[in-house]
């Protein structure tokens, strides 16, 4: 009996097999290649962004971000003064925060705002190079801000500052205490060491948490600084300057648990006129005002402020949602609704009311602009390496907070603050503001603010600076933001 | 009408085609120098080092085997030499490529002590492309008097017949080596090395592979009547006899027995599918298939039942879907996959405690079965990377698939040449497997015929398992890709078989013995 049959079948099926693998073949690096090359576990994603340098990142002149070969075609980030800079630069290894991340497209020249321009060279095969961006930033007054904030701020705790141009929203200052040096883990970002130290600082410290700046990411309760608002809130419900409020001691009606004022004397003795308790910060006519507003006629109002909102800085690139809460969902999924006591207190910065510093700088831009909010951004422009403009800064409205009438009675009752108020210590800074001191609880330093506008009788900057620490706003953030300012304005 | 045999054999030209061989040759030393050359222009922009010492090499090497078969076996088959050529260069130049990109890593890891193992090695690869050449010479030179069987030092194709059984023995006995304690190895999870001191590690299944070739042929041409003839017809197939029955389930026994105590299930597949194929052509039965499908999915079945066994459970469920088990996948019972990487708690408390792997002991806490699909899906990362016309060889990543220059040398290929590349590849196993099986058809004896047959039908076996696995086209096994992967005992045994194919095809392609004018009328028709 002959073979040749089954051996030609056998031969048959061999082929079919081989012609089985083409197919598979085909399917994988035809079809699915794409798939295959965008999925997310491919390391691939993260390989090509190291092989061409970046764009720089630049302020006032100064180069604060650049890219430096490590080795054959690989390309670390390096970051002039990286914990002074890095709440507003964010940082790059892979992953991207802040602007590092908001304009990773443009800086790499992925960006199809450069690729367009450059089509000649997308057509012959060169990637097109990078864009440098020019930040808003004054890089003098942000270091300023940065020494400033790690000299006030008490050991383990944390502090922020935000300077913002009130008329285009432009951020001149956005420093964080204590802060992060990219350096650590940008510069060879493949290398084993880079990311064990950025999964330790991720770990963080106690309250500490490095790779989160406290100056646009990280709320704290505004305490009296809040009062701005509700000044602001009050006189839309028809208040004035002049108008009575009582400022005895206040018992809240729930607890039966007094809601002290500061100080027992002077303003908050027992009845004065609005202005008079803003100026002495009274709690007690603030928490009485509260319960008479409504806690949910106090958190519409501060929508228009940017409360409950993710400020967008830039794409990508949002600011910590700040909060006056209705109503709080605790761990364990049980909603609470705001009582009385609790919006009483909330009236005052305190119980729920979270912000973060950048929050209550718009709430000063607001009274600074005379009741228009310009929404805060940090990129003015980018260039092409041609030094053509690809991007660059408009400013637009974020919106009215107030009228132009009620702000510029706040601007003098702010004036008031300094010259015959709480911060009395702060005369002569040429900043005008509120201070505000939020207990955090049992054991925990206060958080200290102080919140205001510059220069005092021509409003140009709004700033923020909030301090962890003993003591009061007044002394614990005003003269840092009477420095920062100095700064500023030189 | 006469047979398909004798028609090729009737059609045969009885020339010599070495001149075509020489030339195929040429072109497959000028596509490996290339390769070579477009490795160092790529990396360094200069011709690297490596295209004159190793492409140099493996020029020398093919040049003194193409005079050998000129020489010993002038009638072979052009094409089988050159495209064993092609395949070895090709796979050596990207071995070569992997080097470069791994060799600082040697550096460090030699001056810290440590042996790097996992890592590609050019100047071992060309040793052992030496060697396997040396073997196809040696092989043919034993086994140049294949018209004489009884001449010294002289063993042909043919003389394996008279040791069926102990070459079967032998088979068994390789395959049976790594269990041995003390000589065995489990490496990535499959005991299928041996370790001989001053030669390094070996994988006696390679080699096991052709004497069952060898075996099984002469086992079948003795029983094939007896298997093809008696049995009982059931509708359009006729089954054999339950005693004829025996040996297979013999066979069926050794190879699920080489799956549950070896782990490996590439050799026990490729084993039980040689066995199969073997026996369709020995007796033209198409029930043996069914029966041998059969026993298949049986012993799949019965894999995936054991507990023990339960990689195999494993290896179809990351087969069907290998996203979950990237970096460390955990089957549970309702067939749900949940990751134990390095992002999750619970891996995170037992790296802090120190387990090793933490990812098993994970998995093992939260009761389930731990498997790690990175591999797979890193080659096929490697071959979406390339698409259809390949980074270029040099430009791609292909060394971040672990195994890249052996068991993934496939998808390495697959990203630096592209679509393109591989589609060439396949073809030239297809062509080596055709070429083998037309020698098959050609030869002039039964035993022959089946031995020709098996070795070809096993390189496409093998061919399928491993490039099937690493492409996702079936569950992942490990084996090696012929003449590409780096590793001696492949590159040997491969070489081997090629001479075999050579030498069997020679004798079937060569002029019939001229018959001695003296004795008058006769006249020899045909050997068969």
């Amino acid at each position: 009996m002959n073979m040749d049959k089954p051996i030609r079948r056998v031969a048959i099926f061999a082929l079919l097999l081989i012609f089985g693998l083409m197919a598979q073949v085909n399917y994988v690096q035809g079809s699915q290649a794409e798939d295959l090359r965008t999925n997310a576990s491919n390391p691939r994603l993260y390989s090509d962004i190291f092989k061409e340098p970046r764009g720089q990142i630049s302020a006032g002149g100064e180069v604060l971000v650049s890219s430096k070969e490590i080795d054959e075609e690989e390309y670390g980030r390096v970051y002039k003064d990286g914990a002074v800079f890095s709440p507003v630069t964010g940082y790059f290894q892979g992953g991207a925060t802040q602007v590092e991340r908001a304009y990773s497209g443009l800086l790499s020249g992925d960006d199809t705002r450069i690729k367009n321009q450059r089509w000649f060279d997308t057509f012959i095969g060169k990637s097109a190079e990078g864009a440098d961006l020019e930040l808003s930033i004054d890089p003098k007054a942000q270091r300023t801000a940065y020494e400033q904030l790690k000299q006030a701020t008490a050991p383990g705790r944390r502090g922020g500052a935000v300077v913002m141009d009130v008329e285009t929203g432009a951020l001149k200052v956005a420093a964080s205490w204590p802060s992060v040096d990219p350096n650590e883990f940008a510069n060879d970002p493949r290398a084993d060491k880079s990311s064990k130290r950025l999964e330790q600082l991720n770990k963080g410290d106690g309250v500490q948490k490095p790779l989160i700046d406290n100056a646009l990411s990280q709320t704290f309760p505004p305490g009296s600084s809040f009062k701005i608002l509700m000044a602001a809130l009050g006189l839309q419900e028809g208040m004035d300057a002049s108008t009575p409020v009582d400022t005895s001691d206040l018992v809240l009606p729930e607890s039966n648990i007094p809601l002290p004022d500061s100080h027992e004397h002077g303003a908050c003795g027992g009845r004065a006129p609005l202005r008079a308790a803003f100026i002495e910060s009274c709690n007690s006519s603030f928490g009485r005002m509260a319960m008479e507003l409504t806690i949910q006629k106090m958190h519409d109002g501060g929508e228009k402020f940017g409360f409950g909102d993710r400020v967008e800085i830039e794409p990508n690139f949002f600011a910590a949602q700040s909060a006056i809460p209705v109503e709080v969902t605790t761990a364990d999924g049980q909603t609470i609704k705001t009582g009385q006591d609790a919006t009483a207190r909330s009236g005052i910065g305190q119980e729920n009311v979270r912000s973060t510093p950048l929050q209550m700088a718009m709430v000063a831009a607001a009274v600074a602009n005379d009741g228009t909010i310009m929404k805060p951004y940090v990129v003015e422009k980018a260039l092409a390496q041609d030094q053509s403009e690809v991007y660059g800064a408009d400013p637009q409205e974020y919106g009215k907070a107030m009228s132009e009438g009620d702000a510029k009675a706040l601007q003098d009752w702010m004036r008031g603050v300094v010259t015959e108020g709480t911060a009395g210590n702060l005369r002569g800074m040429n900043i005008a503001g509120k201070t505000g001191t939020a207990e955090q609880g049992e054991g925990i330093p206060n958080a200290r603010w102080f919140v205001g506008f510059s220069p005092m009788d021509d409003p140009k900057y709004a700033f923020a600076v909030m301090t962890e620490g003993a003591g009061a706003g007044a002394t614990g953030a005003g003269p840092v933001a009477g420095a920062i300012m100095r700064q500023v304005l030189k | 009408m006469s047979s398909i045999g004798d028609q090729i054999r009737a059609r045969l030209p009885y020339q010599r085609r070495n001149a075509a061989s020489l030339v195929l040759i040429a072109f497959a030393m000028v596509l490996t120098l290339s390769a070579f050359a477009e490795v160092g222009l790529a990396r360094d922009g200069s011709i690297p080092a490596g295209m004159f010492g190793y492409g140099g090499g493996l020029a020398v090497l093919a040049v003194a085997a193409y005079f050998v078969q000129m020489k010993f076996a002038p009638y072979a088959d052009p094409l089988l030499l050159p495209l064993a050529i092609a395949l070895n260069g090709i796979g050596f130049a990207m071995i070569y490529r992997l080097d470069l990109e791994t060799s600082a890593d040697w550096k460090q890891a030699a001056l810290n002590g440590k042996v790097l193992t996992d890592a590609a090695n050019a100047q071992d690869q060309l040793i052992w492309t030496f060697v396997g050449i040396a073997l196809f010479v040696a092989a043919l030179l034993i086994m140049r008097d294949t018209d004489k069987s009884d001449a010294p030092l002289s063993f042909t194709p043919k003389t394996a017949q008279r040791y069926t059984y102990l070459i079967g023995l032998g088979a068994i006995i390789m395959l049976l080596l790594p269990i041995v304690p003390g000589l065995g190895n489990t490496v990535n999870g499959a005991r299928v090395w041996i370790q001989i001191p001053g030669v390094g590690g070996l994988q006696p299944a390679e080699f096991a592979k052709l004497m069952m070739v060898a075996f099984f042929a002469g086992y079948l041409v003795n029983k094939r009547q007896a298997m093809s003839l008696i049995g009982k017809k059931v509708g359009p197939f006729s089954f054999p006899r339950l005693r004829d029955l025996g040996p297979v389930l013999v066979i069926w026994f050794f190879c699920l027995g080489v799956l549950f105590v070896q782990k490996d299930l590439g050799t026990a597949l490729l084993f039980f599918g040689l066995f199969v194929s073997m026996l369709y052509i020995a007796t033209q039965r198409l029930s043996w298939i069914m029966i041998g499908l059969g026993l298949l999915a049986v012993g799949v079945f019965v894999a995936m039942q054991l507990p023990f066994m339960g990689h195999v459970d494993q290896r179809i469920s990351i087969w069907q879907n290998p996203e979950p088990y990237f970096d460390g996948g955990c089957l549970m019972e309702n067939g749900k996959v949940v990751p134990v990487n390095p992002n999750t708690e619970i891996y995170q408390k037992f790296e802090a405690a120190g387990a090793n792997p933490p990812g098993l002991a994970a998995c093992n806490e939260l009761g389930g079965a731990f498997s790690d699909s990175r591999q797979l899906m890193m080659g096929l990362f490697s071959l979406g990377e390339g698409g259809v016309l390949g980074t270029g060889l040099g430009q791609g990543e292909p060394w971040r698939t672990p195994l890249a220059f052996s068991d993934f040398i496939f998808t390495s290929i697959g990203e630096e040449l592209g679509l393109t590349g591989l589609m060439a590849l396949l073809l030239i196993y297809a062509l080596i497997v055709q070429r083998g099986m037309k020698t098959a058809v050609a030869a002039r004896d039964s035993y022959l015929k089946l031995f020709a047959g098996g070795v070809s039908f096993v390189l496409a076996l093998q061919v399928f398992v491993i490039i099937g696995g690493v492409t996702k086209l079936i569950p992942l096994t490990g084996l090696t890709t012929p003449f590409m992967s780096q590793g001696g005992s492949s590159m040997m045994a491969n070489w081997i078989l090629i001479a075999i194919l050579v030498r069997m095809s020679h004798d079937a392609r060569k002029p019939a013995p001229q018959a001695i004018q003296d004795e008058g009328m006769t006249q020899i028709v045909s050997t068969r």
